[in-house]
C-alpha cells in the first residue's frame, strides 16, 4: 500500500469493507444485536430464529462491516467454521441469564479456538455479555471468569454487558472492535 | 459371549473388577474425555425423590422447559412439595395434601399458547396443575365395599354395639379390600377407637384405590406437543384413561385377569388409533392392554423384582431393569431378544432419545453413583452421579435439548449436557456388533406378499397389465414434459445440475422502483458453494441498479442466499421503448469464464411506460389516418397539422427561412409552436387529425 493510501486510511476517508462473524447459542440475542447495528429504516420489528445464517450489512466510523449472523441452534453450530477464514472479527453474544448453557458456551468458544482458521491468527473477539436487564443475569465479570476469556492470550478481547433491546452496550463494543480491525488492517499494510 | 475383562475406574475411586463384552470394554477403556458437561450441581437441595416423580416441561408455554419434580417427605410432621426449577433455580415450590406417587405433564387442548398441565397423583386423588396453579382435581372412582365392612359401620350406628367384636368382624377382612376408613381404625390404639369411630358415625366409608402410577397417552396425533390422554393404575388394579379437557373416565380396564397391582405404566400409539399400554405389576409380570380391551393380557412373567420400564419408540421394545443387577429386552408380544448384567445395582433407568442421531441410548443409574448409557445391549458410555441416583430425566430444560438431570439418593440435584459433538462411535459400534443368528423361519413381510399376489395377477392377465402400465408411463411423460415446458416458459427459476444450484428471482414493487430478489440456492446435499458472483446485464438506457456485480459468500450445503438489488426505471419520454424489458443475470465463478448460470428476468411494465407506449401508438396511427384522407383539407389545416407534427418530432425549428412561399408558410406555421412540449405536440397533432378525419378521411 502506498503512503497516499495509507494516509486515506488512517484519516478514515475510504471505506474498508470488512466481515464479522456473529456466533453464541441459539436465543442469545445475535440477530437482536445486528438489528440494532443497522439503519433506523432498515431494521426489522419483529425477529425470529435464524434458519442457517443471515447476512447483514452496516456500517461504524467509515467501515462497511459485513455481519454473518449465525444460527446458534445446535444442528446449526457446524456451520460456523465454514466463514472462520474469511471474517476480519468475531462478536461472540453470550445470554449471561442462561446459567444453564453457560458451560455449553465454554464448549463451543474452546472449539472456535481451537479451530485451525482461528488459533494461530490474531483475529479480535468481542463478548457481549447480553440480556443484562433479566433478573439472574450474571454479571460481565463472572461470565468472562466462566468463559475462562483470561486464558486467552493471543488474540484481543473484550467483554460488554449489553441489553440488545435498547441497545445498551452495544454501542462501546462495536467501537472497540472497529478500533482493533482498524489497527490489524493497518499493521498488516 | 466373549469374557474379556478390564478395570473400570468407578466414582467411588476404588479399582473394581468388572466383566464385560469386548466392544463394551473397547467403548469405556478409550473415554478419556466425557461426553458430558458438568453444568451445575447443588449438594444443598435435599430432595427426596423417586423415579417418574421427575420431568422437563415447558410450563409456561414460552419454549423455556422447566424441571418439575415432587420433595417426597413421608413423615407425617411434613409434607410433600411440587418444585419447579427454572434452569438451576428453585422458582415454584408449593405444598401437596399427600406424599405424591406419579408426576405427569400433558397438552390439554390445541388453543394458543399451548400450555400443558402438570398432574400430580396424591392417594386417589389426580391434582392438575396449569401455569403452577390448581386447576383441577379428578378423583377415582369409588370400588364397592364388601358386605361385611358395610354391616359392621351400619351397626356401629346402633345404640349399643361391641366395638370389640366388630373390629374383629373387620379384621377377618382381607386388609387391601377395607376403605381407607377402617384400615385407619384397624390401626388404631384399642383406647382411640371409640373416639374414631364417633366422629363418622352413620357415614358410610367410601373405598377409594389410591393411584400408584401414570402416564400419558397422545390422543390423536405422534406430535411432540400433542394433546395427550392421562392413563392411571390404581391400587386395585385398574387402568383408567382421561379424556385430557374434562378430565371424565374415556376407557376403564383391568391390568389383569388375575389380582395384579400395577407399579409402573408406559404406553405407545395414540387413543383415536391404536395403542399399546405397557405396565409392570408389582407380581414381577408384565401386563399389556391394546384399544378396546377390558382387560390386559400378561406377556412377560419373571422371577425378579422389576425395578424400572422402558418402551422404546419405533420397534417398542421394553426394557426392564431388575434388582438382579439385569437388564432385559423384550419385544412388544414378550419374546426375549436380549439380557445384560449391569455392574452394580440397577436403580432407575431413563430414555435418551438422539434424534440428530436418529437412535435411542438408555441411561442407567446404577448404585454407588454412576449412569452407564447402553445401546442396545452395548455400553457406549458412563458418567458419573454424585451419589446413587434415585431418578432421571433427559430431555429439553430451559434452551438445551440434551440435560440430563440426575436427583440422587443423598438429595443432591445434578444438571449434565451432552455435547453436541458426542456421536458415541454409533457407526463404528454397528461394524463390531456380530448378527445374532437366527434360528426360526421369518414370516413373509406383509410387502413381499404384496408382491407376490402382483405377480401372480400379471401371470394370469399379461396383456392387461402390460397395456396399463404403458398408459400410465405416457401420462408421466406427458406430465413431466409439461412441467419442463412450463419451467422454461415461466423463467422464474433456472437451475445448473452439475453445479448443483439454482437460481430463482422475485421482483417487488410496482415501479418505476423495483426491488429485485435472487435467490441463490446450494442444492448439493454434502459440498459448500463458495467464489460465486452474480453480474446484471440491463439496459442501461432503461434500467438502472444499485449494483451490477455483486459478491456471493460461501452458501452451505442445503441454504440459500438471498441478493436484495434496487433497480430504478430510467424514463424517457419520446423513445418507443416496449412496456416491460429484461434483465440479464449471470452467476460467475471467480476465474471462469463461462458463466455457471445465466438467466433472464423478464420486468413487469410500469404504469408510465405503458401509458407512454400507448400514447406513441396513438400518435402513429393518426400519422397513418393523415396519409390516407381521401380527400385534401384546406391549406391552413394542413399547415397547422405539419407544425404540430414537426414540432412532436423533431422539436424547435431548426432550419433557417427557404425563400419559396410555400416553403416560408411551413416554416412559419413551425416557427409558430416554438417551445410547444413533445408531448403536448403530439397531443395537439392528434385532436387535431382526430377533428379533420369527420370530413376528411
Ligand atoms: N430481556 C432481553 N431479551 C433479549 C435481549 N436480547 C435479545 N433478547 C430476546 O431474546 C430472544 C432471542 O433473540 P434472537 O436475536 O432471535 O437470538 P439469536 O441469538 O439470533 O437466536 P438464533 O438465531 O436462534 O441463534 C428474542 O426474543 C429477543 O427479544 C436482551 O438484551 N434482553
Ligand atoms: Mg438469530
Amino acid at each position: 500500500m502506498g503512503l497516499f493510501t495509507k494516509f486515506v486510511y488512517l484519516l478514515g476517508v475510504r471505506k474498508k469493507e470488512v466481515n464479522v462473524l456473529v456466533v453464541g447459542l441459539n436465543n442469545s440475542g445475535k440477530s437482536t444485536v445486528v438489528n440494532h447495528f443497522k439503519n433506523e429504516e432498515e431494521r426489522v420489528s419483529e425477529i425470529v430464529p435464524t434458519v442457517g445464517f443471515s447476512v447483514e450489512r452496516f456500517q461504524n466510523q467509515n467501515l462497511a462491516f459485513t455481519a454473518f449472523d449465525m444460527s446458534g441452534h445446535g444442528r446449526y453450530r457446524d456451520l460456523w467454521e465454514h466463514y472462520y477464514k474469511d471474517c476480519h472479527g468475531i462478536i461472540f453474544v453470550v445470554d449471561s441469564s442462561d446459567r444453564l448453557r453457560l458451560v455449553v458456551v465454554k464448549e463451543e468458544l474452546d472449539l472456535l479456538l481451537q479451530h485451525p482458521d482461528i488459533c494461530n491468527r490474531k483475529l479480535p473477539i468481542l463478548f457481549f455479555a447480553n440480556k443484562m436487564d433479566c433478573k439472574d443475569a450474571l454479571s460481565s465479570v463472572k461470565i468472562a471468569a466462566g468463559l475462562g476469556l483470561d486464558k486467552i492470550m493471543d488474540k484481543p478481547w473484550h467483554i460488554a454487558a449489553s441489553n440488545a433491546l435498547t441497545g445498551e452496550g452495544l454501542q462501546e463494543g462495536v467501537e472497540w472492535l472497529t478500533q482493533q480491525i482498524r489497527d490489524v488492517i493497518l499493521s498488516k499494510n | 459371549m466373549c469374557a474379556h475383562q478390564c478395570y473400570q475406574r468407578l466414582s467411588s475411586n476404588t479399582l473394581k473388577f468388572a466383566t464385560l463384552p469386548n466392544n463394551a470394554c473397547i467403548n469405556l477403556c478409550d473415554l478419556n474425555i466425557s461426553r458430558w458437561l458438568e453444568a451445575h450441581s447443588d449438594r444443598s437441595a435435599g430432595l427426596t425423590t423417586f423415579a417418574r416423580n421427575v420431568i422437563l416441561a415447558d410450563v409456561s408455554g414460552d419454549g423455556d422447559y422447566k424441571l418439575v419434580l415432587t420433595d417426597v417427605r413421608i413423615q407425617t410432621d411434613k409434607r410433600s412439595r411440587l418444585k419447579v426449577y427454572k434452569g438451576t433455580l428453585l422458582t415454584s415450590d408449593q405444598v401437596l395434601p399427600d406424599v405424591p406417587s406419579s408426576v405427569i405433564s400433558f397438552y390439554t387442548d390445541d388453543l394458543e399458547p399451548r400450555v400443558p398441565a402438570v398432574a400430580v397423583a396424591c392417594s386417589s386423588d389426580l391434582l392438575i396443575f396449569k401455569n403452577n396453579k390448581p386447576f383441577y382435581k379428578f378423583c377415582v372412582p369409588p370400588g364397592p365395599l364388601t358386605p361385611l365392612e358395610e354391616e359392621c359401620w351400619k351397626l356401629f350406628a346402633e345404640p349399643n354395639y361391641d366395638t370389640q367384636k366388630l373390629i374383629t368382624d373387620l379384621k377377618s377382612v382381607n386388609f387391601n379390600q377395607l376403605s381407607g376408613r377402617s384400615q385407619e381404625l384397624l390401626n388404631l390404639q384399642p383406647n382411640q377407637a371409640q373416639e374414631y369411630i364417633q366422629r363418622y358415625v352413620g357415614i358410610t366409608p367410601i373405598k377409594t384405590s389410591p393411584i400408584v402410577c401414570m402416564s400419558t397417552l397422545n390422543r390423536s396425533s405422534q406430535d411432540a406437543l400433542a394433546v395427550a390422554c392421562p392413563v392411571l393404575g390404581t391400587e386395585d388394579g385398574i387402568i383408567y384413561v382421561l379424556d385430557p379437557q374434562i378430565f371424565t373416565v374415556l376407557h376403564q380396564a383391568n391390568v389383569c385377569n388375575v389380582k395384579s397391582t400395577p407399579t409402573i405404566i408406559k404406553t405407545t400409539g395414540m387413543y383415536d388409533v391404536e395403542f399399546r399400554i405397557v405396565v409392570a405389576c408389582r407380581e414381577n409380570s408384565i401386563c399389556v392392554l391394546r384399544r378396546g380391551w377390558l382387560e390386559g393380557k400378561p406377556v412377560v412373567q419373571l422371577n425378579e423384582d422389576i425395578i424400572d420400564l422402558l418402551l422404546i419408540p419405533g420397534d417398542n421394545f421394553i426394557i426392564i431393569g431388575t434388582t438382579s443387577k439385569m437388564l432385559h429386552c423384550y419385544t412388544k408380544r414378550g419374546q426375549r431378544v436380549w439380557s445384560a448384567a449391569t455392574v452394580n445395582a440397577i436403580t432407575c433407568l431413563c430414555l435418551v432419545p438422539l434424534k440428530h442421531l436418529s437412535t435411542h441410548l438408555i441411561a442407567v443409574g446404577l448404585k454407588g453413583g454412576s449412569v452407564h448409557l447402553y445401546h442396545g445391549r452395548q455400553t457406549v458410555d458412563y458418567t458419573n452421579s454424585p451419589d446413587t441416583p434415585s431418578a432421571m430425566v433427559f430431555g429439553q430444560l430451559g434452551q438445551e435439548e440434551h440435560v440430563m438431570v440426575i436427583i440422587t439418593m443423598g438429595g443432591t440435584i445434578n444438571f449434565k449436557i451432552l455435547k453436541r459433538t458426542a456421536d458415541f462411535n454409533l457407526s463404528n459400534q454397528d461394524k463390531l456388533s456380530v448378527p445374532t443368528l437366527q434360528s426360526k423361519p421369518l414370516p413373509l413381510p406383509k410387502r413381499s406378499k404384496l408382491f407376490i399376489e402382483q405377480s401372480m395377477r400379471e401371470r394370469q392377465d399379461p396383456m392387461q397389465m402390460h397395456q396399463s402400465f404403458q398408459q400410465d408411463l405416457v401420462n408421466l411423460r406427458l406430465t413431466a414434459a409439461r412441467a419442463l415446458v412450463q419451467n422454461l416458459t415461466e423463467q422464474s427459476g433456472a437451475g445448473n445440475a452439475e453445479e448443483q444450484v439454482k437460481l430463482s428471482a422475485q421482483i417487488l414493487g410496482l415501479g418505476p422502483k423495483f426491488t429485485l430478489i435472487l435467490t441463490l440456492e446450494n442444492m448439493n446435499g454434502d459440498k459448500a458453494v463458495s467464489n460465486f458472483s452474480v453480474v446484471f446485464h440491463a439496459k442501461p438506457t432503461i434500467y438502472k441498479l444499485s449494483s451490477y456485480l455483486s459478491t456471493v459468500p460461501l452458501i452451505p450445503p442445503g441454504l440459500s442466499y438471498k441478493l436484495e438489488t434496487k433497480v430504478t426505471e430510467v424514463l424517457k419520454s419520446g423513445e418507443e421503448q416496449l412496456p416491460g424489458q429484461a434483465i440479464r443475470v449471470f452467476v460467475i465463478r471467480k476465474g471462469q469464464a463461462h458463466p455457471v448460470l445465466a438467466a433472464t428476468i423478464n420486468m413487469p411494465p410500469t404504469e408510465i411506460t405503458t401509458l407512454l407506449f400507448i400514447f406513441s401508438q396513438k400518435f402513429k396511427s393518426a400519422c397513418e389516418k393523415m396519409r390516407a384522407f381521401s380527400k385534401r383539407p384546406p391549406d391552413s389545416d394542413i399547415l397547422e397539422v405539419y407544425s404540430f407534427y414537426k414540432q412532436a418530432t423533431l422539436g424547435d425549428i431548426n432550419i433557417p427561412k427557404p425563400s419559396d412561399i410555400q416553403g416560408r408558410a411551413k416554416w412559419e406555421a413551425w416557427n409558430g409552436k416554438k417551445g410547444l412540449a413533445a408531448d403536448l405536440a403530439k397531443q395537439k397533432y392528434i385532436e387535431k387529425v382526430q377533428g379533420l378525419s369527420g370530413t376528411y378521411a
